[in-house]
């Protein structure tokens, strides 16, 4: 058995007119155009099962808004459930070989002073923003005992 | 993670926001995501633009590209606090070349619940032609 020890030829080992520093700089923006293109817009808008959430409050309420364009609302299925909202949305296909395309699901831990009930939700331009109002605050209650 | 970010430079960068176009005025921009399906008689683009308005989306077309300009019509009242955010306010910009190859005077575009829809026709010079035989 015969054992070769092959070195990769590097920029140190080579002279550098042979390895020259264009070929570098190209590799090198093609490496971040991958990248770019991996972290921006090239998937298609069909694609994933996450959409991203937003969560806000203010003094009365809890609010709670999905970016899902392109769904009939009938398609987005809103609940809470033991503390969690969850937001489900499905699209049909066209094509009746695979009716379901796609099925998206988020859920959002709920904190404990939000109120399960008068949960409102709208979908407007894509947007699904969703209104969970907070218990009112629960005032420390003072008894005062006579001490006999 | 030092090591990472030296060994891919993209990723020192940022990534969603793209100032790198013509139009200085806009600020940060982020490219929404988009798909192209071919027909015979022409290219269908659809665009995800959540929360943009038919009032604050501006579609050009040039001999060469297409743009896309789409800004977020809804912003945050004042007394709302942050808890989380994923989204970003950046304004939505799609720039594509299509090098002659669309009619840019027949371009239809409609937007719905979130996503804009334009259809544009092919150009006669690149359609599928049928040659009869003589």
């Amino acid at each position: 058995m015969r054992y070769i020890r092959y070195n990769t030829p590097t920029r140190r080992s080579l002279p550098a007119a042979a390895f020259g520093r264009g070929v570098c700089n190209g590799l090198e923006s093609e490496i971040d155009r991958l990248f770019n293109a991996a972290a921006s817009g090239s998937q298609s808008p069909h694609s994933g099962s996450r959409f991203p959430v937003d969560v806000y409050q203010d003094k009365n309420n809890l609010y709670v808004r999905a970016e899902l364009p392109g769904f009939g609302r009938d398609d987005i299925n809103v609940e809470v459930v033991d503390g969690n909202l969850t937001l489900e949305a499905t699209r049909k296909s066209d094509s009746e070989k695979a009716p379901l395309a796609a099925k998206f699901n988020r859920s959002v831990t709920l904190p404990d002073d939000v109120k399960t009930d008068g949960v409102t939700a709208a979908y407007v331009d894509g947007v699904l923003p969703v209104t969970l109002p907070k218990l009112e605050e629960v005032k420390p209650r003072k008894v005062s005992v006579a001490v006999g | 993670m030092n090591l990472i970010h030296s060994l891919i430079p993209s990723l020192n960068r940022n990534l969603v926001v793209n100032e790198g176009h013509h139009d200085k005025d806009l600020g940060p921009t982020v490219q929404p995501n988009y798909e192209i399906k071919e027909t015979d008689e022409a290219f269908n683009l659809s665009v995800n633009l959540p929360g943009v308005t038919k009032q604050d989306l501006a579609i050009t077309a040039e001999a060469e590209s297409l743009r896309i300009v789409g800004k977020r019509s809804w912003n945050r009242p004042k007394d709302w606090t942050v808890s989380h955010r994923e989204t970003s306010d950046a304004i939505y910009l799609l720039e594509l070349e299509h090098d002659n190859r669309v009619k840019t005077d027949n371009i239809n575009a409609k937007l719905s619940d979130g996503v804009l829809r334009l259809s544009l026709p092919k150009a006669e010079a690149i359609k599928p032609r049928r040659i009869e035989i003589s």
